[in-house]
């Protein structure tokens, strides 16, 4: 098992004039470059739990580790800038340009202007923001989901090896929330940062987490597993009731189109004769022939009937709505096949260009898929804990 | 967006020429009309040139140093207000006190007391005067606008590991400047009434002009001190406002 990162210790959180704790004796091990999703009602400490690690919030008592060095009571600005910092509104200076937003841990930390600069453009253009565009603007002069991607690249400005994001998508359209999800995994997957990640948001938490940390109140550890294995064995009723109904459906967010055998749809080129794509079509199992542009890109579906005629082929058929990438997950895919005419998502590389299809033969085969590895992951990690459990008994003996 | 950008932007430029222009024609306006009807020996006194100008340089001393004055004190108190620790927990309610009390008794009503507690008059006792009538506007707007800085704005530069005083400075003080200078203006203007009432205590400036004319009763000199003094309260309003536009933070 990966080391642990952030590892927290009895934490507990009693705030003035409560007798009640907000936080009781929680301990967690976050490994090395995993997103840990802490997820649960609201009131149940979640917030105030990752705001213990940084210690925006003091904890009562406890203590806190980060990189292996006992950080409890060192001095809390310069903990601040080794853990990167994103929180739902934000919080964006409204009075500093893009460029000195994102400056703002550099300079605490006494970059030179220099490389500064180039660390602000190479940031931007991570999130797909044009630098010479950007650099130079104000906050108020951005859309929401423009100001998330800042958060986040603010957040990220000293290369913190940790990241702390409380409910970062939460105030955003469902759309734009959407996209600035998969964004942020596709960015993970190359930076593979510690994050803690706050939400209350169960569906949000499967997507993003590689370990869920459900809680109940007094942000109590219900349990502290992989999604596969929530969904799958949720390890108590109060569990099961917060996954709420439909985990077989739930299960469609984690795997993604990039990891399943995609089918191949038969295709046309619209400078091909149409007797080839007559005969084509008559060997396909499939009914429609799906017509590429010059660059591999999907356009538009054909059939018989449309081949039969000598107008242009770009003129006839249906145009294909919507398409879905590498990153989507099957949940994605199902929701594109149920609102397209032929039960099929066509999936399209970062270039737009076709690479195949989602049908259901290929959902139910990555369900089936699914269930297999949940149950294999069960057994793994039931030997990971005994080997756990005598570890810490050598510890403390 | 471009367009409307360009909307206010021709809106102020257009009408910035507008307020300069009519201070500008009241006080030629009174120039004129001073010099074309005909004044006898008590009026010429009262409205010889240099007599005006010495009362309007005086005038605008009084509001100059008692704002200054007024600056330096209320906007570091407004600042050690809102820290939240146990100073400003104590000495809060006492000193928002003072000032309301400052200014709820009436101008004169201060001048007065100020006067007769000091035993004294003219320049410095008008000036003390002014600047306890000053301090609640600059005062109250310093508080209100560092409190007004959103939350979640300095939760993430705390957050970010800025210290405290990285936070009054780079993030707390700039985000309030539009709003302390708001409060600062409507002191100046405060000062330049205030100042006309504390002739009174023989403090000098444009009040000597409307008063003589009051207490000689002579209506051409009480008409040119009363234009005079409102032309001034107008041209440092004016100022004001330019300074607003000009020191406000860019992207707020």
């Amino acid at each position: 098992m990966a080391d642990s990162m952030i590892k927290l210790e009895e934490l507990t959180k009693v705030y003035e004039g409560t007798e009640e704790p907000a936080v009781a004796d929680l301990s967690m091990d976050v490994p090395e470059g995993e997103i840990v999703v802490l997820v649960g009602p609201s009131g149940c400490g979640k917030t105030t739990t990752m705001k213990m690690i940084n210690r925006v919030i003091e904890p009562t008592s406890g203590r806190i580790f980060l990189e292996g060095e006992d950080v409890t009571s060192t001095n809390p600005d310069l903990l601040r800038r080794r853990i990167g910092y994103v929180i739902q509104q934000i919080g964006l200076f409204p009075h500093m340009s893009i460029r000195d937003n994102v400056a703002t841990v550099p300079r605490l930390l006494d970059w030179d202007e220099h490389k500064i600069d180039d660390r602000v453009d190479e940031l931007l253009e991570l999130v797909g923001m044009d630098p010479g565009r950007f650099r130079g603007r104000y906050p108020r002069e951005l859309s929401g989901g423009q100001r998330q991607r800042i958060g986040v690249i603010r957040a990220l400005a000293a290369d913190p090896p940790v990241m702390l994001m409380d409910e970062p998508f939460g105030a955003i359209d469902p759309i734009t929330r959407e996209r600035l999800q998969n964004e942020f995994l596709r960015l993970q997957a190359d930076i593979k940062k510690t994050i803690v990640f706050v939400t209350h948001d169960i569906d949000e938490a499967i997507k993003m987490g590689d370990r869920i940390a459900i809680l109940q109140d007094q942000s109590i550890i219900a349990q502290f597993d992989t999604p596969e294995e929530i969904l799958t064995n949720p390890a108590s009723q109060f569990v099961s009731d917060f996954v709420g109904s439909g985990a077989a459906l739930k299960r469609m967010n984690l795997t993604r189109v990039g990891e399943v055998t995609l089918k191949d749809w038969p295709t046309a080129r619209s400078d091909e004769k149409r007797d080839t794509l007559r005969n084509r079509l008559d060997d396909a199992e499939q009914d429609q022939l799906l017509l590429l542009d010059d660059d591999g890109r999907p356009r538009r579906w054909l059939h018989a009937q449309d081949l039969r005629t000598d107008d242009e082929l770009t003129s006839v058929g249906e145009e294909v709505h919507g398409v879905i990438s590498a990153n989507s997950t099957i949940a994605d895919a199902l929701d594109q096949m149920l609102r397209s005419h032929y039960g099929t998502a066509v999936v399209v590389d970062d270039d737009d260009r076709y690479t195949g299809a989602v049908d259901m033969a290929v959902v139910l085969a990555a369900a089936e898929a699914m269930g297999q590895s949940a149950g294999a992951d069960a057994q793994h990690r039931l030997a990971d804990a005994d080997v756990e459990t005598t570890d810490e008994e050598q510890v403390s003996g | 967006m471009s367009a409307s950008a360009t909307d206010t932007a021709g809106r102020s430029s257009g009408g910035i020429w507008i307020r300069p222009a009519l201070i500008a024609a009241i006080v030629i306006a009174v120039f004129v009309w001073i010099n074309a009807v005909e004044l006898d020996s008590i009026e010429q006194r009262l409205l010889a040139t240099d007599a005006i100008v010495s009362a309007v340089v005086r005038h605008i001393q009084l509001v100059v140093i008692s704002t200054v004055t007024v600056v330096a004190l209320a906007v570091p108190a407004g600042i050690a207000l809102t820290r939240r620790n146990l100073l400003s927990r104590a000495l809060g309610p006492p000193i928002l006190a003072i000032a309301n009390a400052g200014q709820a008794v009436p101008s004169l009503g201060i001048l007065v007391l100020i006067a007769v507690l000091f035993r004294a008059l003219g320049f410095w006792p008008t000036i003390f005067a002014l600047v306890l009538y000053a301090f609640l506007p600059i005062l109250r707007n310093t508080i209100v606008g560092i409190e007004q800085v959103d939350e979640s704005v300095i939760e993430s530069a705390v957050g970010m590991g800025m210290t405290k005083r990285g936070v009054l400075r780079k993030i707390e003080l700039p985000l309030a400047v539009p709003v302390v200078l708001a409060g600062i203006r409507t002191a100046l203007v405060i000062n330049v009434g205030t100042a006309t009432v504390a002739t009174l205590v023989n403090s000098g400036g444009l009040g000597d002009i409307v008063y003589g004319g009051i207490v000689q009763s002579r209506s051409t000199v009480l008409w040119a001190g009363a234009l005079l003094v409102a032309a001034l309260a107008l041209a440092i309003d004016f100022l004001g406002g330019l300074a607003e536009d000009k020191l406000r933070p860019k992207g707020i």
